[in-house]
C-alpha cells in the first residue's frame, strides 16, 4: 500500500504577501548558516535562516513591486580574485504586474559580511512574467538571459558593473515568433563542440557587456570563454512553443510547439539533453534535443488538474517537482516521469518550487512558495 | 642545691660517688650518683661523660646474676647522663647500644629464666630511646653499617617481641616508638634529614628486617582491642613508615641490577644483606599485599576514630611513596580510603577528602596506568556485585557501597574511559545503575490526581522548578539517590559523552523496563558533562565543547520526543483516551515503517493497567525534567532547540494528569531561565512562530488534533496583539480542519475557537480606517475571523452532542460581541443563525435554552429591530404556551420535581425571559403575553425557585413599562385604596381591591413594594421608560 504523503518539515510564515520565487543557498560548509531567499509580491526579498527558521534580513529594493526571481552568485570566485572581499550577490528580476510597466529591473545586492546594499540595477521595458536565467560560463564570468522589448531600450543604458563579469543576453519578446516570452533558461551545450564565434546582435537577440560602457560586446568570444562548450538558451513562449537559441550566433536553432496554451515554465537537463515544460493546460511535455540540435517531443504526461506555474529538476537529475495551480506540489521521477507523490498543504496556487543545494544529500530540502503567503519546506526523497 | 658549672668543680663533686660506685655496685650508690648528676650543668657533664658512664657500664658488665633493681637504676642513670649530653664517639655509641640491648635479653645461660620486671624493660627502652637521640650529628649513621646489621637486628627483634607480647600498654607503646626512632623515622624535629644516598643505604639495611617488622606489626594491629588505640596507632604508623621507606619507588628505581659486593671480611654479613632487585620487590609486594589487606580489614572497622585516621595516613603515605611497587595492594587501600569518606567521624572524613583531593590534584592515578588498572578492576568487581548488594543491603549499606563506587570514579578521573571502553565493564555498570534506579510505580494516586477544571493560566513569573519526588523500588533514603546522581554526573563529567549517551540510548530503546532509569541517567550524564553540580577531585583535561554537548542533547531530545516515547497512555479517560491511544498506535506504525523497524513494537498492546499508566506518567515526567536540564546546561544556546522542543513541552503543560502538567510547567520555567525570558508569556510570545508551525502541522493529523488545539489554546492565553497575524493564519487552518472533521473533533476545536474569540475580544483593536474610495470601512481582520468562526457555529448549532451545542452557543455569543461594531456583516449572519437558534430556544435541553437566551440577549443589543419581529413570531408563542401548560404540573409537584428536566426548562425560560423582553424592547401585546404566562408562577404553590424566577421577569417588566405592570399586578391584588384627589374624579376601582388573600398575594405584594421603591428612587424613570426611544 502506498504510504500517505508526508507533511512539510516546517512552514515559513511572515512574508505577508504571495511568494513568487525561492532560492536556496546551503552549499557552504559549516559554520555558514544555510539560507533560503524568498521573493514576494510586495517587493520584499526575505532571507530565511534555515537553522532558526526565521527571517534574518528583509531586502526592500523593488518599490513594492513583485519579485520574480532571486539567484545567488557564489562568493568563492570573487574571493579568489579579490582577496578579503567576500561578496555574495543576488540578482533578482522584478516585474510589475500592472500594465504601467517600465520598471522591470534586475538588482544586484551585496550581502557579504552582513551588508544589505543594492549595488546596481538594470532596467528593461519588458512586460511579462518571464524570469531571468543566470549561467556561470567560466571563472567569474556570468551570462544573464532575460526577455526584453526592443533593442533600442536596452542598448541605451549605461552601467558601471564590474568589468568582464556579466554578459547580458536579451531575447526580444514578441518578435519573430509573435508571442511573448514566458520563461528562459540558459545551458552550456557540451556536445556541439567548440564553435568559436563572436557575440552577435540581431533583431531578436542582443548580447551586451555593460562593462564595456554599453557597447555591443562583439569582442567577447563566448566560444573561447567556455572552452569546449557553448551557451544555449531555451525560451518558452506564450504560443506554447519552446525555442532553442544559440547565444553566440544569436539565432534560433530549433522550435517545437509543445503546448496549446502558453508555456509557464521549463527546465532542461543538459546531461540527458532532455527538457520539460509546463503550461496552463493539463499536460507536461518532455522534449529532447537530438544531435542535430533539433527539439523533438519525447513524451507527454497528462495531469489531473490544469496549470503548472513552475517546474524544477533536482540538481542530481533524479526527481523533479512541479508547482500547481491546484495548490499541490507534484513529485515525479525524472527518468520515466513516474508520479511519486502529491504534496498537499497549500491553500492557494503554488507559485514556485526549489530544491536546496546542500552538499550532504541527506539534508536536501524542497521548498514551495504559494499565493497563500506561506513557504512550505519538505524533506522528501532525500535518501534516494 | 649547688650547681657545678665548670668541669673541674663537677669532677670534684662526682669523683667520690663514681669511685664509690666502682667499688660497690649497689642501688644506693647509683642513686647517689644520680643525685649528684642533678647538680652538674650540661656543659660540664659533657666533659665528664665518659668518666661518669664508666662506673655505670662497669657495673652492668660485671659477670654473674645481678639484682634487677640495680640494673634498672643503672640504666636509668645512664639514661639521665645521655639525656644531658651528646655521644660523640662511634665506638661509645655502638657499645652503649649493645650493652643496653643485652640488658633486655634473657641471660644466655639460663635459657628460660624468670621474666624481667616491667619497670626494667621500660627503663631500658627509654634509655635506648635517649641514646638514639643523644648521638651527635651523623655519628648515628655509624650504627647503620652492614657490620652492625646483626646488632640492629637483635635490637629490632627485642623491641618487636616487647611490642607484641607485653601486656603493659606503656611498654608496648614505648617499644614501638623506640623502633620508630631506630628505623630513623622519629617524629621529632631534632634529627638531621638523611640525604638520598644515606636513605638508600638504610633502606637496604632495613629490607632485612621488613618481613619481621611487618608481620609482627600486622599482628599487633589486628590484635586485641584492649591493647588500646594508641598502640594500634603507633603500630600502623610504624608499619607505613618502614614499608614506605623500604619499598619507596624512588629508592627501588635506583637499585643496581646486581648485588653490591662487600669486602671479603663481611662475607657472612653479605648473606644477611638483601638486594632489593625486581624479584625481591615483586615477592615482597605480594606478601605485603596480604599483610596490608589484613591491616586494612581490621583497622577500617576499628571502633576508635584515631585508628581509622591513621589508616587514612597509611594509604596516603603509601600512595605517595610506593604507588608503583605496591600497586597490587591499592585495590584494598583505595577501597578503604574511599570507604572512609563517609566515616562517622568528621575529622576522618575531612582528612580523607583532603587525601583524595591531593591524589586528584597530583594526578597520581592519571599518571599511573597500573593504578588506574587496579581501580578499574575494583570498579568492575564492584559493578558486578552492585545489583546483588543493592538487593540485599539496607539503605546504610547502599550508601557506603555507592560512595565506594563514586570514590572509584572520582579517583579514576579521566581514566574512567578505560573502564567505559570495555564493553563488559560498561554493561555491568549500566545494568547495575538501571536496576538500582528502578522506580516504584505502584502508587495509584499518581494516576488519579487530575488537574481540576480547564487549564489555568500559566505562571507569569519564572518559578524555579523542583524535581518531582520519586519513589524507588530498592531504596527510600534520599542520600542514596543523591549518590546515584553524583555517580552519573561524574561519569558524564569525565567519560566520553558520545559513548555514554549512545550506550544508554541503546538501553533506553532496548526495553521499556529500562526506559525510565535510562532517561534519568541520561539527564544526569548531560548535567555532569556540562560540569553542573559535579563534585570532582581533579578537573578534566579538556572541557566538552558546546557543539558536542548540543549534538548529544539534540539526539536525546529527538528520542525523548519521538511519538512512541512522548505520547503514552496515561489515563483511561473517556474523553481523552481514544485519540491518545490511536496516537500510540499511529506512533508505533510510524516507527515500524521507519528504518528501525523492530519486532518488539509490533507486539499487540497489553491491556493498560494502572501500573503501566503510572510508569508512563513517570517516564514523561523524567523526560520533561530532562528537557529542563538540557536547557539549563545549554543556556541561551537552547533557543535554537526551541524550534522542536517548545511545542511538545507546551503540549504536556496542558496535560490532564496533574504530575505531568506540573512537571511541564517546571520545565517551562527552566527554559525561561536558561534562555533568558523573563516569563512564560514572553517565552511563548517570542516563539509563537515555532508553535504555530507545530500546531498547523499537527492539525493535519486527525490523532494529534486535540493536542494541537490544546497548545493553541495555551498559546492564545499568552499572546497579545502582536501575534494577531500569525494567529489568524493558524486559525484559518483550524477552521479548514474543522470543516473536514465536524463530527469527531468539534468539541476540541470549539474550545480553541472559544479561546481565540476570548483572546481577540481582549486585544485592544485599532479603529478601522475608512477608505476613501468606497466610503465603507473595510472589515478588520479580526472581525473577518469572527465572521468565519460564526459561519462554522451555524453548522454546529444542531450538533447531536449537548456539550458541543453549549460550547457553540458560548462561541457564538463572543462572535456576536466581536461583530457588534460591524452591523452590516452581523445582520446577514444573524439572519442565517436564526433558524438554528430558534430550535435551541424552543426545543433543546434547558441548559442550551439558557445559553441560547444569553446569545439572544447579546444579539438583541445590536439587532433589536431585526429580532423583535422574529422573536415574537417564532419563539415567544411557544415559550408562553409551554410555560402555561407546565404551570399546573409544577404547582402540584413534590420536592423531587426540582430534579426533572421539565423543571429546569421552566426555570431557564423564566430566568431568561425578563431580560430578553427588556433587551428586545418588546411591544405591548408581547409583554402582556409574557406577563400572563408568568403570573401563575407567582403562586405560592410553585416551587420557590420558579417563584423567584417569575419575580425576576416582573422586575424586568417594571423597567420596560412600570405603569402597565403596576396595573396588571394591582388587578390581582391591591393592598391599599386610592382616594381620588378631587371629588369630581371617579373613585379608583381595581379588581384586585378587597380580594381575599390568595396564593398570589405574597409575591404580588412584594413586587408592588419593589415597584414603589423603584419609582420613588427614580421618579422620572417611568416617563423615560414609557417614551419610545
Amino acid at each position: 500500500m502506498a504510504l500517505p504523503p508526508p507533511d512539510p518539515q516546517f512552514v515559513l510564515r511572515g512574508t505577508s504577501a504571495p511568494v513568487h520565487t525561492l532560492h536556496f543557498s546551503c552549499g557552504a560548509p559549516e559554520p555558514d548558516i544555510p539560507l533560503l531567499f524568498s521573493g514576494s509580491e510586495n517587493g520584499f526579498i526575505h532571507v530565511w535562516n534555515l537553522k532558526t527558521h526565521r527571517v534574518d534580513t528583509a531586502l526592500d529594493g523593488h518599490g513594492r513591486k513583485s519579485v520574480y526571481c532571486v539567484e545567488t552568485m557564489g562568493s568563492k570566485d570573487r574571493l579568489l580574485r579579490q582577496p578579503g572581499f567576500l561578496r555574495l550577490q543576488l540578482v533578482d528580476n522584478l516585474f510589475h504586474c500592472n500594465s504601467q510597466g517600465r520598471d522591470q529591473r534586475i538588482c544586484f545586492w551585496d550581502l557579504a559580511e552582513g551588508r544589505t546594499s543594492l549595488t546596481d540595477s538594470v532596467f528593461t521595458e519588458h512586460v511579462g512574467f518571464c524570469r531571468c536565467s543566470l549561467l556561470k560560463v567560466a571563472q567569474g564570468r556570468w551570462l544573464i538571459a532575460m526577455a526584453a522589448r526592443s533593442l533600442e531600450e536596452v542598448g541605451s543604458q549605461n552601467f558601471d558593473l564590474e568589468p568582464d563579469q556579466f554578459l547580458f543576453v536579451f531575447l526580444m519578446s514578441g518578435s519573430d515568433f509573435g508571442a511573448a516570452i514566458q520563461d528562459v533558461s540558459l545551458y552550456l551545450e557540451t556536445r556541439g563542440g567548440c564553435q568559436a564565434g563572436h557575440a552577435h546582435v540581431s533583431e531578436v537577440m542582443a548580447v551586451f557587456d555593460f562593462a564595456a560602457s554599453g557597447d555591443k560586446a562583439e569582442e567577447w568570444e563566448l566560444g573561447e570563454l567556455s572552452c569546449g562548450s557553448q551557451p544555449v538558451l531555451l525560451a518558452g513562449y506564450e504560443d506554447g512553443s519552446v525555442v532553442l537559441w544559440n547565444v553566440p550566433m544569436g539565432k534560433a536553432l530549433s522550435q517545437l510547439i509543445c503546448h496549446q496554451e502558453p508555456v509557464m515554465s521549463l527546465d532542461f537537463d543538459s546531461e540527458k539533453a532532455k527538457g520539460i515544460s509546463g503550461s496552463s493546460e493539463k499536460v507536461l511535455s518532455i522534449w529532447s534535443l537530438n544531435e542535430q540540435q533539433n527539439l523533438q517531443v519525447y513524451k507527454t504526461h497528462e495531469l489531473v488538474n490544469a496549470g503548472i506555474s513552475d517546474i524544477t529538476i533536482r540538481p542530481d537529475k533524479k526527481i523533479l517537482a512541479t508547482a500547481g495551480w491546484d495548490h499541490r506540489i507534484r513529485i515525479f521521477g525524472w527518468k520515466k516521469l513516474k508520479p511519486l507523490a502529491v504534496l498537499d498543504y497549500h491553500t492557494a496556487t503554488v507559485h514556485c518550487v526549489s530544491f536546496s543545494d546542500h552538499s550532504n544529500p541527506r539534508d536536501r530540502l524542497l521548498a514551495a512558495g504559494s499565493k497563500d503567503q506561506r513557504i512550505s519546506v519538505w524533506s522528501i526523497y532525500a535518501q534516494t | 642545691m649547688a650547681v657545678f658549672d665548670t668541669p673541674q668543680a663537677a669532677f670534684g663533686a662526682l669523683r667520690p660517688v663514681c669511685v664509690q660506685l666502682t667499688r660497690a655496685q649497689t642501688v644506693e650508690n647509683v642513686e647517689q650518683l644520680q643525685a649528684h648528676l642533678a647538680g652538674v650543668s650540661g656543659a660540664a657533664l659533657q666533659e665528664l661523660q665518659e668518666y661518669v658512664l664508666f662506673p655505670l657500664r662497669f657495673a652492668l658488665r660485671v659477670p654473674g646474676p645481678k639484682q634487677e633493681r640495680l640494673v634498672q637504676s643503672l640504666v636509668q642513670c645512664i639514661s639521665s647522663v645521655l639525656a644531658a649530653t651528646c655521644v660523640k664517639k662511634q665506638e661509645l655509641l655502638q657499645e652503649l647500644f649493645s650493652e643496653l640491648c643485652t640488658c633486655l635479653a634473657p641471660p644466655p645461660s639460663s635459657g628460660k629464666a624468670a621474666p624481667l620486671s616491667e619497670e626494667l624493660k621500660l627503663a631500658v627502652i627509654q634509655a635506648l630511646h635517649t641514646l638514639m637521640h643523644s648521638a651527635y650529628g651523623d655519628i648515628i649513621l655509624s650504627l647503620y653499617q652492614p657490620s652492625t646489621l646483626p646488632l640492629l637486628g637483635f635490637a629490632v627483634s627485642l623491641l618487636l617481641t616487647l611490642a607484641e607480647q607485653e601486656k603493659a600498654k606503656q611498654i608496648k607503646i614505648s617499644a614501638l616508638e623506640c623502633l620508630q626512632v631506630l628505623v630513623l623515622q622519629c617524629d621529632c624535629q631534632e634529627h638531621q634529614r638523611l640525604d638520598e644516598d644515606e636513605a638508600q643505604k638504610c633502606g637496604d639495611l632495613f629490607a632485612s628486617f621488613l618481613p619481621g617488622i611487618s608481620i609482627t606489626l600486622s599482628r599487633v594491629i589486628a590484635g586485641d582491642i584492649k591493647q588500646g588505640h594508641k598502640t594500634t596507632v603507633s603500630a600502623i604508623r610504624l608499619f607505613y613508615l618502614i614499608v614506605g621507606l623500604v619499598m619507596a619507588d624512588k629508592q627501588l628505581a635506583r637499585i643496581p641490577k646486581s648485588k653490591e659486593k662487600l669486602p671479603v671480611e663481611h662475607s657472612r654479613l653479605s648473606e644477611l644483606m638483601i638486594h632489593r632487585g625486581p624479584d625481591w620487590t615483586k615477592s615482597t609486594a605480594e606478601k605485603l599485599s596480604l599483610l596490608l589487606h589484613k591491616v586494612v580489614e581490621s583497622s577500617s572497622v576499628h571502633p576508635h576514630w584515631k585508628v581509622r585516621l591513621e589508616l587514612v595516613e597509611l594509604v596516603h603515605h603509601l600512595l605517595t611513596n610506593c604507588n608503583q611497587s605496591l600497586v597490587d595492594s591499592f585495590s584494598h587501600l583505595l577501597k578503604a580510603l574511599v570507604g572512609l569518606v563517609n566515616d562517622e567521624n568528621s575529622e576522618v572524613q575531612s582528612r580523607c577528602n583532603e587525601v583524595l583531593q591531593g591524589i586528584g590534584e597530583q594526578r597520581i592515578v592519571a599518571q599511573n596506568r597500573a593504578l588506574a588498572d587496579v581501580l578499574s578492576e575494583n570498579l568492575h568487581s564492584l559493578a558486578t556485585a552492585l545489583p546483588r548488594l543493592m538487593n540485599s543491603q539496607d539503605d546504610m549499606g547502599k550508601v557506603s557501597t555507592l560512595s565506594l563506587l563514586l570514590g572509584y570514579l572520582k579517583l579514576l578521573g579521566s581514566k574512567v574511559n578505560i573502564v567505559l571502553n570495555s564493553v563488559s565493564h560498561l554493561q555491568r555498570l549500566s545494568k547495575a545503575l538501571l536496576q538500582v534506579l528502578e522506580l516504584d510505580v505502584t502508587d495509584v494516586k499518581i494516576v488519579e490526581a487530575r488537574r481540576s477544571g480547564p487549564p489555568g493560566p500559566l505562571q507569569q513569573g519564572v518559578q524555579k522548578s523542583r524535581c518531582q519526588k520519586k519513589y524507588f523500588r530498592f531504596f527510600t533514603e534520599e542520600k542514596v539517590f543523591q549518590l546515584l546522581q553524583q555517580v552519573c554526573r561524574v561519569l558524564g563529567y569525565y567519560g566520553n559523552l558520545y559513548l555514554l549517551v549512545d550506550h544508554f540510548m541503546g538501553l533506553y530503546s532496548e526495553s521499556s523496563l529500562y526506559r525510565k532509569q535510562a532517561a534519568m541517567i541520561l539527564n544526569e550524564l548531560v548535567t555532569g558533562a556540562a560540569g553542573v553540580g559535579v563534585d570532582f577531585l581533579q578537573e578534566r583535561e579538556a572541557p566538552l565543547s558546546v557543539d558536542d554537548l548540543k549534538g548529544s542533547i539534540t539526539s536525546i531530545l529527538d528520542e525523548y520526543m519521538d511519538q512512541a516515547n512522548w505520547y503514552l497512555v496515561t489515563s483511561i479517560d473517556t474523553e481523552e483516551s481514544s485519540p491518545e491511544q490511536s496516537v500510540q498506535h499511529l506512533g508505533l506504525a510510524v516507527r515500524a515503517r521507519g528504518t528501525s523497524s523492530s519486532v518488539l513494537h509490533l507486539s499487540p498492546e497489553p491491556p493498560v493497567t494502572t501500573r503501566t499508566m503510572n510508569s508512563n506518567i513517570w517516564q514523561i515526567c523524567i523526560q520533561l525534567e530532562g528537557v529542563g536540564c538540557f536547557a539549563a546546561v545549554l543556556g541561551k544556546e537552547f533557543r535554537l532547540l526551541l524550534l522542536s522542543a517548545l511545542y511538545p513541552v507546551l503540549e504536556k503543560a496542558g496535560d490532564r494528569t496533574l504530575l505531568i502538567s506540573e512537571t511541564a510547567l517546571g520545565t517551562l520555567a527552566d527554559i525561561c531561565e536558561a534562555c533568558g525570558y523573563d516569563s512564560v508569556r514572553s517565552l511563548i510570545n517570542e516563539n509563537s512562530d515555532y508553535l504555530v508551525n507545530g500546531i498547523s502541522l499537527n492539525l493535519r493529523q486527525l490523532a494529534y488534533q486535540p493536542r494541537a488545539s490544546q497548545v493553541l489554546d495555551t498559546m492564545l492565553r499568552h499572546s497579545d496583539a502582536n501575534l494577531l497575524p500569525l494567529v489568524e493564519d493558524v486559525i484559518q487552518d483550524v477552521l479548514s480542519t474543522l470543516d473536514q472533521t465536524y463530527n469527531s473533533q468539534a468539541s476540541t476545536f470549539l474550545r480553541v475557537l472559544h479561546s481565540v474569540m476570548t483572546a481577540l475580544d481582549e486585544v485592544p483593536l485599532a479603529k478601522p480606517e475608512p477608505s476613501c474610495d468606497t466610503g465603507e470601512a473595510p472589515m478588520p481582520s479580526h472581525a473577518q475571523l469572527a465572521r468565519d468562526v460564526m459561519e462554522r457555529c451555524i453548522h454546529l448549532l444542531s450538533d447531536g452532542n449537548l456539550r458541543v451545542r453549549l460550547k457553540v452557543l458560548d462561541v457564538l455569543e463572543l462572535c456576536v460581541t466581536m461583530l457588534h461594531p460591524h452591523g452590516n456583516h452581523l445582520l446577514p449572519m444573524a439572519h442565517r443563525v436564526w433558524p438554528a437558534l430558534v430550535t435551541r430556544l424552543i426545543s433543546d435541553d434547558p441548559l442550551a435554552v439558557l445559553r441560547a437566551f444569553k446569545v439572544l440577549c447579546t444579539l438583541a443589543q445590536t439587532c433589536g429591530d431585526f429580532l423583535r419581529q422574529r422573536f415574537s413570531k417564532d419563539v415567544l408563542p411557544k415559550l408562553t404556551s409551554s410555560l402555561l401548560s407546565q404551570a399546573p404540573v409544577s404547582a402540584r409537584a413534590g420536592p423531587v420535581y426540582s430534579h426533572t428536566l421539565a423543571f429546569k426548562l421552566q426555570l431557564a425560560v423564566l430566568q431568561g425571559l425578563g431580560s430578553l423582553c427588556e433587551e428586545l424592547d418588546m411591544g405591548e401585546s408581547d409583554l402582556n403575553k409574557v406577563a400572563d404566562a408568568c403570573l401563575i408562577y407567582l403562586s405560592a404553590k410553585q416551587p420557590v425557585k420558579l417563584q423567584e424566577a417569575a419575580q425576576s421577569v416582573f422586575l424586568h417588566l417594571m423597567h420596560v413599562d412600570p405603569d402597565s405592570t403596576w396595573l396588571l399586578l394591582s388587578e390581582v391584588c391591591c393592598p391599599e385604596g386610592y382616594e381620588p384627589p378631587h371629588a369630581s374624579l371617579r373613585p379608583v376601582k381595581l379588581s384586585g381591591m378587597g380580594r381575599p388573600r390568595n396564593e398570589l398575594t405574597d409575591n404580588v405584594l412584594l413586587l408592588l413594594q419593589r415597584l414603589q421603591q423603584q419609582e420613588g428612587t427614580a421618579p422620572s424613570s417611568s416617563t423615560q421608560e414609557a417614551s419610545p426611544s
